[in-house]
């Protein structure tokens, strides 16, 4: 309708999903203007998406292919609910989200809540993640239709497009509720122990899970999916399977319970979003003690390593550990470390032990742990702590500057760096080294299980600190701790698979000892592995370092935002 | 030694982002001793010419050197002579003032004592005292310019390398800013700062350079550069700004 525009009343149009999506695309192809590099890491990201989403879509469809009704339901049950969880931790533990678009560059704009949030979720939807998870259920949406014809197939459309509606909901809702909380002085430590509590309630799950399945009762099993497509987690894959059965009543009740847990998801967003948006309002008030007399020095050091000579070296250990813990992005990560380092190796150990168990038929008390799945799992451990400073540049940003014109030799930056996220990580690691072999009800391989953990450990720290110096990259200036910049997802996966699997490479030699020497070697492993992880940290430090000290401008231009 | 070399010297500094030439071949004789403005409008490239100065960008041609001292080729020397103030760059906000001053402090390999006690003056008379152990991201913009000149006088540079000293500062901070950076000048030391405020440049250098499209346009001492005409008429003349003739933008006014 053609409006003459007056002064008084300019026609204001209405602002639309749609725009945010063109933003949205539009963004990402700028940032692929004339970066080659960039253009290739997307390319592969989106070849990565689609083979685990073809990987998926046959594992979905498989009832259907085969013509067996009688799994098709428990598959959607299981598959999608691991899907919607994955989308749920995942982003908090590991990869983060995609924030492209931050919200709080909206603040200003005279849009409605409902229109932003709207605007937003559309334009979350334009990711590779997503592409490959709807590849992926596709596959439940043949396989109903092969099971019962079109209108299960019109179900499960409607089901899938809902579920993945709720996956991508809940990522942003759950990051954006933790960034809040980890910004906030109040309850930050609030939030993090929370965190911890979440993951250590996952163990026993994952306990009970594996009990569950190692007695292979199909019809347990089966209750357990039916229970589970009950929940928001798998009621819209399962809605179409139950019109297969000929429960025509529940589709619709399980879709009505996917819409309203979006609808819910997205009002707990829209809220956190608001404070996120109003940004600095709830980080409460400054703390305006007067200077300690022990003066600056004095002040700047903490505790903890408050006997370090105030030097160069001290300083940078100083300033280190005083932002791994009041960076909300590196504490983030540090929870991160502390949550896997526990879970992992008792969800390995405990459910491994289980599933020998049960396939030696056996009944005894007590698993089968054995050292080598142990020291595997140490490995792990290891591996994953240290691939948290592979961007320990990128954490600090335009900052380091700061360090290049005072011109900071690289070998005393990198080790000081290792120093201090060894204050924070290797506690954490001895803690773990010493609980699990004690929860296993083997305290006779503590050694081996720290010896091979920390062996690992340093391989990493060595192995990463090449990386950071050769690959860091810069991190968007938002207060939200899960956010990147577009395309970082893939190039941060690759780097972290890249490095992973050399530091593991690295370390091996301590499992392959554990495997094939017994007795002497359960507490040689100990002295040997701290031996072996410090000798690769300081050489790897020494090395790196000495490309560091060519390339400080580069690092700092790698590291510095884009504006 | 300050009498033989200048206390900046730079010789056909280049720089090229993508397909956008930023600095194309700027040289400069910055004489000790002297506050040397460096003019430009935005985008003009002073951000860019100065990182290269001092070490935090790699030019893609040329040298510099600091009092003699090659930038590039050896870094430290040259590095312990500068002091720097970069713009639209983060300081480790995450620590409180006085830890800032100390980080910076040891980091160049200053004794504990002399950093305790430069730290404590420093602050006093940026009056950040009160600011007590509020982080700086916390600081507000102001407070923030002041934090990172007492990084940069913390050592005692002989040079003072400052990008955009007096922008977002009030005039209060301004003209204590201005104070500081006199009496810097009066006992023997070089500043070199860039600025678009042809009033604070005016008042403040002995020698200007106007760069624009990254070339230097005009250099010399005040005087030289804007003869009998005001800073301002000689600046707008060199870098070639349009006037609006009224018709545009008419629905501003109602």
């Amino acid at each position: 309708m053609a409006v003459p525009v007056t002064p008084d009343h300019p026609a204001a149009r209405r602002v639309s999903a749609g725009h945010f999506v063109r933003l949205k695309l539009r963004v990402m192809g700028n940032n692929f203007r004339g970066q080659g590099r960039r253009i290739a890491l997307f390319v592969v990201g989106v070849l990565v998406g689609l083979w685990f989403g073809a990987m998926a879509f046959l594992g979905l469809a498989a009832p259907g292919l085969v013509g067996e009704p009688r799994y098709a339901g428990m598959v959607a049950a299981f598959g999608g609910g691991l899907l919607v969880f994955g989308w749920l931790v995942l982003p908090l533990a590991f990869f983060g989200v995609d924030e492209t678009l931050d919200p709080a560059r909206f603040a200003l704009l005279p849009l409605s809540r409902r229109t932003l949030i709207t605007g937003l979720f559309a334009a979350a939807l334009i990711s590779v993640p997503v592409f490959a998870a709807l590849l992926a259920v596709a596959g439940l949406v043949l396989s109903a239709g092969l099971l019962g014809g079109v209108p299960a197939a019109l179900v499960a459309v409607v089901g899938a497009a809902g579920g993945l509606l709720l996956c991508v909901a809940l990522s942003r809702a759950v990051t954006s509720a933790f960034a809040t909380m980890l910004r906030s002085r109040r309850v930050r430590d609030l939030a993090a122990v929370l965190l911890a509590v979440v993951a250590a309630l996952l163990g026993p799950i994952q306990i009970a899970a594996t009990a569950a399945i190692r007695d292979a009762d199909w019809d347990r099993l089966a209750g357990v999916a039916t229970v589970i497509g009950w929940t928001p987690f798998g009621a819209p894959w399962t809605a179409a399977f139950d019109v297969v059965d000929g429960r025509a009543w529940a589709a619709p009740v399980k879709l009505l319970i996917t819409a309203a847990t979006i609808g819910l998801v997205l009002w707990w967003w829209s809220r956190s979003l608001e404070s996120a948006m109003v940004g600095a309002a709830s980080s409460g008030p400054a703390k305006a003690r007067r200077g300690a007399p022990a003066g600056a020095v004095g002040e700047f050091f903490p505790r903890v390593v408050g006997r370090l000579r105030r030097d160069r070296f001290g300083a940078l250990v100083a300033r280190e550990c005083r932002y791994w813990w009041r960076d909300a992005r590196r504490r983030a990560n540090l929870i991160s470390i502390a949550v896997v380092g526990v879970f992992v190796p008792v969800m390995v150990n405990l459910g491994g032990g289980g599933f020998r168990m049960s396939s030696e038929d056996g009944f005894t008390a007590t698993g089968d742990p054995s050292p080598l799945l142990v020291g595997l799992s140490m490995l792990f451990v290891g591996v994953l702590a240290s691939v948290t400073i592979a961007n320990q540049f990128g954490f600090d940003g335009s900052a380091y500057a700061a360090n290049v014109v005072a011109g900071v030799p690289g070998r005393l930056e990198l080790r000081a760096r290792m120093t201090a996220f060894s204050l924070y990580v290797v506690p954490l690691l001895v803690v773990v080294s010493v609980l699990i072999p004690v929860v296993l009800g083997e305290p006779g391989w503590i050694g081996m299980a720290g010896g091979t953990l920390l062996a690992a450990y340093g391989c990493g720290l060595a192995v990463n600190s090449f990386i950071s110096v050769l690959a860091s990259y810069s991190l968007p200036e938002t207060s939200n701790p899960f956010a990147m910049n577009t395309g970082a997802g893939v190039a941060r996966s690759l780097l972290v698979l890249l490095s992973m699997v050399v530091t593991a490479v690295a370390a091996l030699p301590m499992v392959v000892a554990a495997a094939l020497l017994d007795g002497g070697w359960l507490w040689l492993a100990l002295p040997v592995g701290v031996a072996y992880g410090l000798g690769a940290a300081l050489l790897g430090a020494y090395l790196a370092g000495d490309v560091l000290d060519r390339r400080q401008p580069e690092l700092l231009a790698m590291v510095t935002p884009r504006r | 030694m300050t009498g033989e070399h200048p206390a900046l010297a730079l010789r056909g500094l280049a720089k090229r982002f993508d397909s956008k030439v930023a600095v194309a071949g700027v040289d400069l004789d910055v004489p000790a001793g002297s506050f040397y403005g460096l003019l430009g409008p935005n985008g003009a490239g002073k951000t860019t010419t100065l990182s290269m100065a001092v070490g935090l960008l790699r030019p893609d041609h040329g040298r510099a050197w600091v009092l003699g001292q090659d930038v590039w080729a050896d870094p430290v020397r040259a590095k312990a002579l500068l002091g720097v103030m970069p713009d639209g760059i983060r300081l480790f906000d995450r620590l409180s003032g006085a830890e800032l001053l100390a980080y910076h402090g040891l980091l160049r390999g200053m004794d504990p004592a002399v950093v305790d006690q430069r730290a404590a003056e420093l602050l006093d008379v940026l009056a950040l005292t009160d600011a007590g152990r509020t982080l700086v991201v916390d600081y507000s913009a102001g407070m923030k310019k002041k934090i990172g000149l007492a990084c940069a006088l913390l050592h005692g540079p002989r040079l003072l390398v400052l990008d955009e000293p007096f922008e977002a500062v009030d005039p209060v901070s301004a003209a204590l800013i201005r104070d500081i950076l006199q009496r810097y000048v009066t006992g023997g030391g070089t500043v070199v700062f860039s600025s678009h405020v042809m009033e604070v440049v005016e008042r403040l250098c002995s020698h200007v350079a106007i760069l624009a499209d990254g070339i230097i346009k005009r250099v010399g001492t005040l005087d030289e550069v804007r003869g009998d005409r005001s800073l301002e008429q000689v600046f707008v003349a060199v870098v070639g700004g349009r006037t609006a003739t009224g018709e545009e933008l008419a629905w501003l006014s109602r």
